[in-house]
């Protein structure tokens, strides 16, 4: 990018302006070097529009002289303010990313149960010992269930496992297992239903005897009567 | 005798569940039966079929199959997959174990009664090492397509028969494979489009299967070639068990239109050696399917849905005919379910799962013999109670008989472990007093307790030494009646005189003195003489006996069919006299009326008797439950053409 130095204005408070602009003189001096080479037409457009704009009342100055040192240093310089930004975006999105994995963990870990739990469950599963079907899964257990699927995903560890560290006597169960046993008794259930009072078996109901009877009744007390008249 | 009102009560909605599976047990010949709701019960068929153990049931372990295994034990399987076995002694659940093939249909123990097969709801056959303390998973035979609903071990453990759904396969225990794939017809000479479900299989050691299904089939396989051999169509509707007896000789089907119907094998013709099987006795004592039966040496036993226990003794395999060889029906309870209290005129029913609190009605009008008093206040429902688990100690949770004092300031509980404990109840909080230990191992049949009305003796009977008799107020054993062979059925202590009146199961009564630590001379009297015959041939156990407040010479007692107040002053009856006298005409003269007076008066006024007790002097409660108001609530069975409907 050129650099162009600010023109002489009319008004006396670009006195200071200019004042503060002798840096940059020397560095456009350098500048008008190598300001052929790189995008002339792009620094001759401006330097025609300042013509226009200013119109009559500026004398046709010549631009400064910038020289191609100058205007490399600044075109260097640019570039790296613009990597050093890029950096630095992408360092900061790195520890975004970074902090919010880390929280997952430390989120992770926290419902996962201490560790010397975790050993004392893989061990009592191996040795496999039930419990009596009176102690069912409670409330308070069902986070320690879905720890169990987690950890015993690639086990497939179906049994129950004993009860552990505290004297409370509960046992911990898959809940998959839990749907699927319920589920199979149902259809066990439907079945032997079926079969015997389902459709397809002869069977009276409590109602069809009373009905029936009733008919029966009528029927026999018109033939008693049909009798007795006799 | 004296005249009594006498509240007649039919409130007690009191259904039992039906029978679900009965298994019996030759060595010691007790008969274990699983109703539908759970329950377990053991029967003593020797002690005149009394009922003496059961396990309550839960709605979570309805059993669809239970066999005995090699040393008296009892293992059952149901719906929810678990093979439990029960512990006899403690009478509790040992353990259960997860079979780990969805629901149980059926289970088979093997002839030399070490190894457990299990039909499974998946289609796999499993079987189980039993082992001392438990039993242990071996291995699957091969899995099948439809659920295993029926089990039969070959006589010499080397093939099972296993019945599905349209087949029977035989398996080769050793390998675990099945040799043979016998498909069922679905209707005899017909097309139906129902599955045939094998409800049963029986497997002979000649290689036979006989198989019944619910096309109402009864058919013979031979096992060897896999082909059929004959069938018998013996009912309408299904065939939905079987028993073989261990002679082989003659097996027993039960049909869903509640006839059991009686096989033999037979010759041909007089002189010749070959045999073929007949179906010779049809029995209808059910109204309902018939969903299992049992065959003893002696007898054929069956259950179903219908709630009664039919036990058919055998004519020709009976040695002695006498009453011993009649048809027994056991329908109502063994046990006292209901309570009543005196002064507040109260009664309480115990359901399975809860308890109800009514209070009697009352009438103001006077009647003569024999009138119905209509009742000026209708009784009452005043309380429902559930279970509920509340905090106890341990060793209350395992009570198997509760008892109040008189008073009411002492509860004494049994465990099931035989230990009796004495608990002192405050306001709001109890205190633990006395624990009387029994020996461990003793235990015969359920505990029956009984205190005295002033509260200071308490008897428990249940042990094998005998009803023991202790003293409360120096928590000691005072005495122990000598040890009867028949299991007790009743207890009571008479007030004042501290007699203790004890029934057993076969109809025998005694009276022990426990001051005296003898038995009384009633007692002795009525033993030398012997009951009438009649009263032996009771087939309901002596539930509950109670006394007159004002006449110590009375007990009161009743069994399902019956109530006595035997009065012990007048004279015993032998087996020549009338013992269901009826009251004698007043116009009599008194020499008579003295003449055939006898100590035993008996009423059969008001039956199926549960409960009768005393509550006054005056007033007698009696409740009642008819057969057809539990037939009512049955569910339905199959439809039968009548005569005449």
């Amino acid at each position: 990018m050129v650099q162009l130095r600010p023109r002489a204005s009319r008004a006396p408070a670009s006195a200071s302006a200019m004042v503060d602009e002798g840096q940059p003189a020397s560095e456009e001096a350098e500048h008008g070097l190598l300001l052929g080479q790189p995008s002339s037409g792009a620094a001759a457009e401006p330097l025609e529009e300042d013509g226009d704009g200013d119109g009559d009342e500026w004398d046709d100055e010549a631009p400064e002289e910038l020289t191609f040192a100058s205007a490399q240093a600044e075109a260097r310089e640019e570039e790296r303010r613009v990597r050093e930004t890029a950096r630095r975006d992408k360092t900061l999105l790195k520890e975004k990313r970074k902090r919010r994995e880390e929280l997952f963990i430390e989120q992770k870990k926290r419902k996962l149960l201490p560790d010397a739990v975790l050993e004392k469950l893989t061990a009592a599963s191996q040795t496999g010992i039930k419990k009596s079907p009176g102690k069912l899964k409670e409330d308070n257990l069902q986070k320690k269930n879905e720890e169990c699927e987690k950890r015993s995903e690639s086990k497939k560890v179906k049994e129950k496992v004993q009860s552990i560290g505290q004297n409370k006597s509960y046992v911990a169960r898959r809940l998959k297992d839990q749907d699927l046993r319920d589920s199979r008794q149902q259809a066990a259930i439907a079945f032997i239903q079926n079969s015997l009072y389902g459709p397809g078996t002869n069977r009276t109901t409590g109602t069809q005897k009373k009905q029936n009877a009733k008919r029966f009744k009528r029927r026999w007390m018109v033939r008693k009567m049909k009798t007795s008249k006799k | 005798m004296g005249e009594f009102k006498v509240h007649r009560v039919r409130f007690f909605n009191y259904v039992p569940s039906g029978i679900r599976c009965v298994a019996y047990n030759n060595q010691s010949n007790r008969l274990a039966v699983s109703r539908t709701d759970g329950t377990v019960e053991i029967y003593n068929l020797s002690a005149n079929y009394f009922q003496e153990k059961f396990f309550p049931g839960h709605e979570s372990r309805a059993t669809e199959a239970l066999c005995w295994a090699k040393g008296q034990r009892l293992f059952s399987a149901g719906l929810n997959g678990e093979i439990i076995e029960y512990d006899l002694q403690a009478l509790n659940i040992k353990y259960s174990m997860d079979a780990f093939g969805g629901p149980i249909w059926s289970m088979a123990a093997s002839p030399s009664g070490s190894q457990l097969l299990v039909g499974c709801e998946d289609g796999s056959v499993k079987l189980f090492q039993i082992n001392p303390d438990k039993i242990q998973f071996e291995r699957n035979f091969d899995r099948q397509k439809s659920r295993i609903l029926s089990l039969s071990w070959h006589p010499s453990g080397t093939h099972i028969a296993a019945g599905s759904i349209d087949c029977i396969s035989v398996f080769d225990v050793k390998s675990g494979s099945a040799i043979h794939k016998m498909l069922v017809d679905r209707q005899y000479m017909g097309v139906s489009k129902r599955k045939c479900i094998i409800w049963g299989v029986a497997f002979l050691s000649d290689g036979t299967v006989i198989s019944v299904d619910s096309a109402g089939k009864v058919q013979f396989w031979d096992s060897a070639t896999g082909t059929l051999v004959k069938t018998h169509l013996v009912a309408n509707a299904d065939v939905q068990s079987i028993a073989v007896s261990d002679q082989e000789d003659s097996f027993v089907v039960g049909t869903a239109e509640g006839t059991v119907f009686h096989f033999q094998l037979v010759s041909v013709t007089s002189n010749s050696s070959e045999k073929q099987w007949v179906r010779t006795k049809p029995f209808q004592h059910h109204t309902h399917d018939v969903r299992t039966v049992a065959h003893s040496p002696t007898a054929l036993i069956s259950g179903g849905t219908d709630t009664h226990l039919v036990i058919r003794p055998l004519m020709e395999k009976v040695e002695v005919k006498n009453y011993d060889a009649a048809l027994r029906k056991i329908t109502f309870p063994h046990r006292r379910l209901i309570s009543c209290s005196k002064k507040r005129q109260l009664l309480l029913f115990q359901f399975s799962h809860h308890l109800d609190l009514w209070r009697l009605g009352s009438t103001v009008a006077t009647g003569k013999h024999g009138d119905t008093l209509p009742l000026s206040k209708d009784a009452d429902h005043l309380l429902h109670l559930k279970t509920k688990v509340s905090k106890m100690p341990a060793f209350l949770r395992s009570a198997v008989q509760i008892l109040f004092s008189e008073d009411s300031t002492k509860l004494f509980v049994a465990s099931n472990q035989g230990s009796l404990h004495i608990i002192r109840l405050l306001e709001g909080s109890f205190k633990h007093l006395h624990t009387f230990q029994a020996q461990s191992g003793t235990v015969e049949s359920m505990c029956l307790l009984a205190v005295s009305p002033d509260g200071n003796w308490l008897a428990a009977s249940g042990t094998s030494a005998g009803v023991h008799v202790y003293n409360v107020k120096r928590l000691k054993l005072h005495c122990t009646v000598p040890a009867y062979n028949f299991p007790v059925t009743a207890l009571a202590i008479a007030p004042k005189t501290n007699n203790l009146v004890i029934a057993h199961s076969d109809q025998q009564i005694f009276e022990y003195s426990i001051p005296d630590k003898q038995y009384t001379e009633w007692s002795r009297t009525i033993q030398k003489q012997g009951f009438h015959y009649l009263w032996l041939q009771r087939d309901t156990p002596i539930t509950h006996i109670s006394f007159h407040p004002k006449r110590p010479m009375h007990i009161l007692l009743h069994d399902a069919y019956m109530f006595c107040i035997i009065d012990k002053s007048l004279p015993l009856p032998n087996d020549k006299t009338l013992l269901y006298n009826p009251l004698p005409p007043t116009n009599e003269s008194d020499v008579i009326r003295r003449r055939t007076a006898h100590a035993f008066k008996i009423s059969k006024r008001y039956k199926p008797l549960l409960f009768m007790d005393l509550l006054d002097e005056r007033t007698l409660v009696a409740v009642e439950r008819p057969l057809d108001d539990i037939i009512a609530q049955l569910p339905p069975p199959i439809k039968k053409k009548k005569f005449g409907t």
